[in-house]
């Protein structure tokens, strides 16, 4: 079975600021917010008014994470709002982008994970690849999808994964689904059952 | 396209709604029901009039779901090159037409959220049909609809069967104009915006557009140019092996198809880029007028679109 060279894999690249933009929405977990800074600083040399029009969510992690919030602080962003973790996030950008207009750019830096979910609700808006960027900062654990089950296991870092919802052992291909903003998982010892693979740690 | 897949049609209805648009309605000549279509789909209809022969892209402005006539309008063109001409003056009820399979290249977004129409003067049309889809409710649009002068609003009374809050009109006479600025300003996120008319207007509508932030995929036009007229040239056909005289009147494709070469195409008006061809050889420069191919394109000269473009050159050779 295919397991890797699959296109619907998805391709970061670093984040650069869009002034072309009228509004810009950033979201960051952790790291992510060394990216979203150097996009800040992007702005301020290209288009300083960017940056009042600048709304961020973010979470902070690491324990750096409070030099990261300060220098956010100082740099004069339009609103800025701190969660506890990634999904109080992303309940917030659901009700952000409603009240949102055209003109608007998302910005994501973070895991795989947390980017692929707010993709998730971004198509929901509509919003296009012109109107978002991100970038890949973190872990590379993955949000596994059973095809069997329909249940999405979350960070996984296992080359093989027993499903949360029906205990199959699923093999994590890079099949990338955008609807469903995970991997899909497909039952690894249905031909000959109990053989498994090793089980390896590779999305770490 | 070529003409071996034109349907006959028979004129069934003419209708002067506004002193420069007529509205025709036509018939399968074998009186069956017409190919299905979608909203923003144009057709083009052939004329073959008395010297030359005209082959004219306009909108179907009728509902989609009724196939059993299909309706355009005709705006009267000053500048005529002689086919909206031909419509106004020699087309008569019961006069047999062909026309080329309808074509969609402005269709409604099928995701958005909100549609915003913006139409001036006959650039009404393709809205009309699409506005059938839309009165069902489920995606909220607006459509401001601005011409000379309440004389000039053509089909106002089938907007008017709509609900009116969603129409705006602007007349020319009483200095009534779109405010650009404050229409995309403060639009949600997943509205398109999709404009028809004028260039002035369509030119206005992207600016502005950019100017707010909207990215390109989110903001739609159609324009059909009429070919320019322009100074007379010559082409050589390298595969047909076959020179070519442009006259100032006639388009490089009429030309080219006159002189019994097909070239594909599918809108006649610099729009779709179906009938691009490769230029091999130039001594001169081409002078662009379609809206398809970029302006770095443009600038490179290797390939033309034959339907609006024109040269002013020594030599021309392109791979037809």
């Amino acid at each position: 079975m295919l397991i890797t060279g699959i296109k619907s894999k998805p391709v970061y690249a670093p984040l650069r600021a869009d002034v072309g933009g009228r509004y810009h929405l950033m979201l960051g977990i952790g790291p992510g917010g060394i990216a979203l800074l150097r996009v800040l600083a992007e702005m301020r040399e290209s288009a300083p008014q960017a940056i009042a029009n600048a709304r961020l969510l973010f979470v902070p992690e690491a324990a750096d994470a409070t030099d990261t919030v300060e220098q956010f602080k100082q740099i004069g962003l339009g609103s800025m709002s701190l969660f506890d973790d990634g999904a109080s996030l992303l309940d917030t950008f659901r009700t952000v982008l409603a009240e949102s207009f055209m003109g608007t750019r998302l910005y994501v830096a973070g895991p795989e994970s947390f980017i692929g979910l707010a993709m998730k609700i971004a198509l929901e808006f509509d919003l296009n690849k012109d109107e978002i960027r991100a970038e890949e900062i973190g872990t590379l654990a993955r949000r596994v999808y059973c095809v069997h089950c329909r249940t999405a296991t979350e960070e996984v870092r296992t080359n093989i994964v027993r499903c949360t919802g029906c205990a199959r052992w699923l093999l994590v291909r890079d099949h990338y689904s955008r609807r469903l903003a995970a991997y899909m998982g497909v039952m690894v010892d249905a031909e000959a059952p109990g053989e498994l693979p090793p089980l390896k740690e590779i999305y770490l | 396209m070529n003409d071996a897949q034109t349907l006959a049609v028979e004129v069934a209805a003419i209708e002067q709604v506004t002193p420069l648009i007529k509205h025709f309605t036509l018939t399968s000549a074998d009186g069956g029901a017409l190919p299905a279509f979608s909203g923003g789909s144009h057709i083009i209809v052939v004329m073959r009039g008395a010297l030359r022969m005209h082959r004219n892209p306009y909108s179907l402005l009728s509902s989609p779901h009724q196939l059993d006539a299909y309706e355009i309008g005709v705006r009267r063109m000053e500048e005529s090159r002689g086919g909206s001409h031909f419509m106004h003056d020699q087309v008569r009820v019961g006069s047999r037409l062909e026309i080329a399979h309808p074509v969609n290249l402005f269709g409604l977004d099928k995701i958005a959220r909100k549609h915003v129409l913006i139409a001036g003067g006959i650039g009404i049309t393709p809205f009309l049909a699409q506005l059938e889809d839309l009165h069902d409710g489920t995606v909220p649009y607006e459509l401001h609809y601005s011409v000379r002068s309440p004389e000039h609003a053509a089909f106002l009374n089938r907007l008017r069967e709509r609900e009116d809050d969603k129409v705006r009109m602007y007349y020319d006479s009483e200095t009534q104009a779109v405010d650009f600025d404050g229409l995309l300003s403060n639009q949600p996120l997943g509205t398109h915006v999709y404009v028809c008319g004028p260039a002035g207007l369509i030119n206005r509508v992207i600016t502005t557009a950019k100017s707010c932030g909207w990215p390109d995929s989110h903001v739609h036009w159609e324009q059909f140019s009429a070919p320019p007229v322009g100074d007379a040239f010559d082409v050589f056909l390298a595969r047909a092996k076959l020179t070519v005289h442009v006259p100032p009147d006639q388009s490089l494709l009429e030309s080219i198809e006159a002189a019994g070469v097909e070239v594909p195409y599918l809108c006649r008006g610099g729009v779709c880029g179906f009938c691009q061809t490769r230029v091999l050889e130039l001594d001169g420069e081409l002078l662009h007028n379609d809206h398809f191919l970029s302006d770095a394109d443009k600038a490179r000269g290797k390939n033309i679109m034959p339907c609006v473009s024109r040269a002013r050159c020594k030599n021309l050779v392109l791979d037809l």
